[in-house]
């Protein structure tokens, strides 16, 4: 379980994120919502260590990971994909998969020989139906394979949860199917976490069972899809934007 | 005179093989830690000092005196990380730079203290080897062997092993590979680990060639930071290759006026480079 603990952020004098509070029951698929520049981005950013917050702690399996480094958090079993999907451009397809086979899971650099690492990471490739060759470089690829690329890299990190990031965005509407499914799919086979921030909101309030608004940093409601989609505040939120 | 200038040709292949070794060291500090170790160059010097030690003063064999100095430069490479590099890792470019250049002095001098002014140096007769009207030293062949072989084993290290491709994630994108679970600072310890075996590495082929003294090092740094900045910094390939353009343009020009004005020639070059490509012969503009 995940709990965000009166979390505060702030950027010099603005506060991205103000007192936000909220949990992630196992198992559970989570949508974070909010306007651009809501602190949704800022809050993946907390959780995952990339910085600590100003105030406020953040728990997972009662073990405190605010202050933690990004690494000890991966390891903790806390995954994320960046809402523009950034492959390590010198390093192939496998290569990049392999990354989180290898060093996602504690001491697995040890236990690993080059071909179970290589095994491991077309499955994970296969799992989010990229279908390319893995030994060329992800130089030339579409948004689509990007996308799944970026997830397959994830996954191989084996975390417990997974924070994804806008993982729609700058798709095609085969490719947004596509991307939703492997979230599903996630959750179903590897009966994984997922906190899923989303700009394309008739995806995401089909799929997910839960949603988190923020709004200027600030939690604005916490319910079922249907609830919040009728609260006053969150119309009033977006009102304009969509 | 054609003779003379082929067999220059040829030493300044065979120079190029070493100075490539000592640019890779450079050069994958700069690209994985991604500061510049302003003293090399003094590390190399400093390991030659430790293999004539080893050897001179400890009556170790010689080449089991240069596998410790070796191995005693891979220390002082994770010293160097645990006591300079690991707390200006977040400090401004110039600091560390300031830093770093500093131990060029602590260096020097504490090279001064322990061994003297003197020159120093192993004697040893290698036989030269003759082609017609071609000479080479042997030295010199082994050190350009030795070194290609080198960077053979490293290029595999860093392309075929888990521990390669954490340094290659680290060096390409920092944020994305702490996000993949690999902690720099790990791989920051392993790369000046691995760039301070170089230097002593660099250093073994040396002795052969070479007498050491407390400034022995300084030349070589300058000619590692041109061959590194030449190549593109960070760009291992580039290093490679500028290093054996800067070996055979010295070396020929010295044959045809005087080492001095070889060395002006270089540096014109390594000018010239920076007006036309700044980024340098394979760089990418940052």
């Amino acid at each position: 379980m995940l709990e965000i603990n009166h979390v505060t952020k702030m950027f010099g004098g603005i506060s991205a994120l103000a007192d936000v509070s909220f949990t992630v029951e196992d198992g559970s698929f989570v949508g974070l919502i909010g306007p651009n520049g809501s602190g949704k981005t800022t809050m993946f950013n907390v959780i995952s260590g990339a910085f600590p917050p100003s105030q406020g702690r953040v728990f997972f399996d009662d073990q405190e990971i605010s202050g933690m480094k990004p690494n000890a958090i991966c390891h903790m079993g806390i995954a994320r994909t960046f809402q523009i999907p950034q492959p390590i451009k010198s390093l192939t397809v496998a290569e990049n998969v392999m990354l989180g086979a290898v060093f996602g899971v504690k001491q697995a650099v040890r236990r690993y020989d080059a071909r179970r690492a290589w095994d491991e990471a077309r499955q994970w490739l296969e799992f989010v139906g990229l279908k390319m060759d893995p030994d060329s470089l992800p130089g030339m690829m579409t948004a689509g394979d990007l996308r799944k690329l970026e997830m397959a890299r994830a996954l191989a990190t084996r975390p417990k949860i997974l924070l994804a990031d806008e993982v729609l965005s700058g798709l095609n509407r085969d490719e947004l199917k596509e991307a939703s499914q492997i979230l599903q799919k996630a959750r179903e086979q590897l009966g994984m976490t997922i906190i899923w921030v989303e700009h394309i909101m008739h995806v995401l309030m089909r799929l997910v069972e839960r949603v988190v608004v923020l709004n200027h940093g600030v939690l604005i409601a916490d319910g079922e899809p249907a609830e919040v989609s009728k609260d006053e505040g969150v119309i009033e939120a977006y009102l304009g934007q969509n | 005179m054609f003779e003379q200038i082929l067999m220059a040709l040829i030493n300044g292949i065979l120079l190029g093989g070493v100075l490539a070794l000592l640019a890779f060291g450079l050069n994958l500090i700069f690209g994985v830690v991604k500061i510049i170790h302003m003293a090399y160059g003094q590390f190399v010097m400093l390991g030659f000092y430790f293999i004539y030690t080893f050897h001179t003063s400890w009556h170790i064999p010689l080449l089991l005196a240069m596998a410790l100095g070796i191995a005693a430069m891979g220390l002082i490479g994770i010293l160097t990380q645990l006591l300079v590099i690991n707390p200006l890792l977040n400090a401004p470019r110039l600091n560390q730079l300031l830093a770093l250049a500093s131990l060029i002095i602590v260096v020097e001098n504490l090279a001064q203290v322990i061994w003297g002014a003197d020159y120093r140096g192993i004697p040893l007769s290698m036989p030269i080897i003759q082609f017609g009207e071609i000479f080479i030293r042997s030295s010199f062949l082994i050190a350009f062997i030795g070194a290609i072989v080198t960077l053979w084993f490293l290029y595999l290290f860093l392309n075929r092993t888990y521990l390669g491709l954490g340094i290659r994630a680290v060096a390409q994108d920092l944020e994305m590979a702490k996000g993949m679970g690999i902690n720099p600072k790990v791989i920051y310890y392993i790369t000046l680990m691995t760039g301070g075996a170089l230097s002593g590495l660099v250093a073994a082929f040396f002795v052969p060639i070479y007498t050491v003294h407390p400034h022995f090092g300084a030349s070589f740094t300058l000619m590692a930071f041109v061959i590194v900045v030449f190549g593109g910094m960070g760009n291992l390939m580039g290093g490679f290759i500028s290093a054996f353009i800067i070996g055979i343009v010295t070396s020929v020009t010295a044959v045809l006026s005087s080492k001095e004005v070889a060395d002006i020639v270089a540096l014109l070059m390594f000018i010239g480079m920076m007006m036309v490509r700044p980024e340098g012969l394979l760089g990418t503009e940052s």
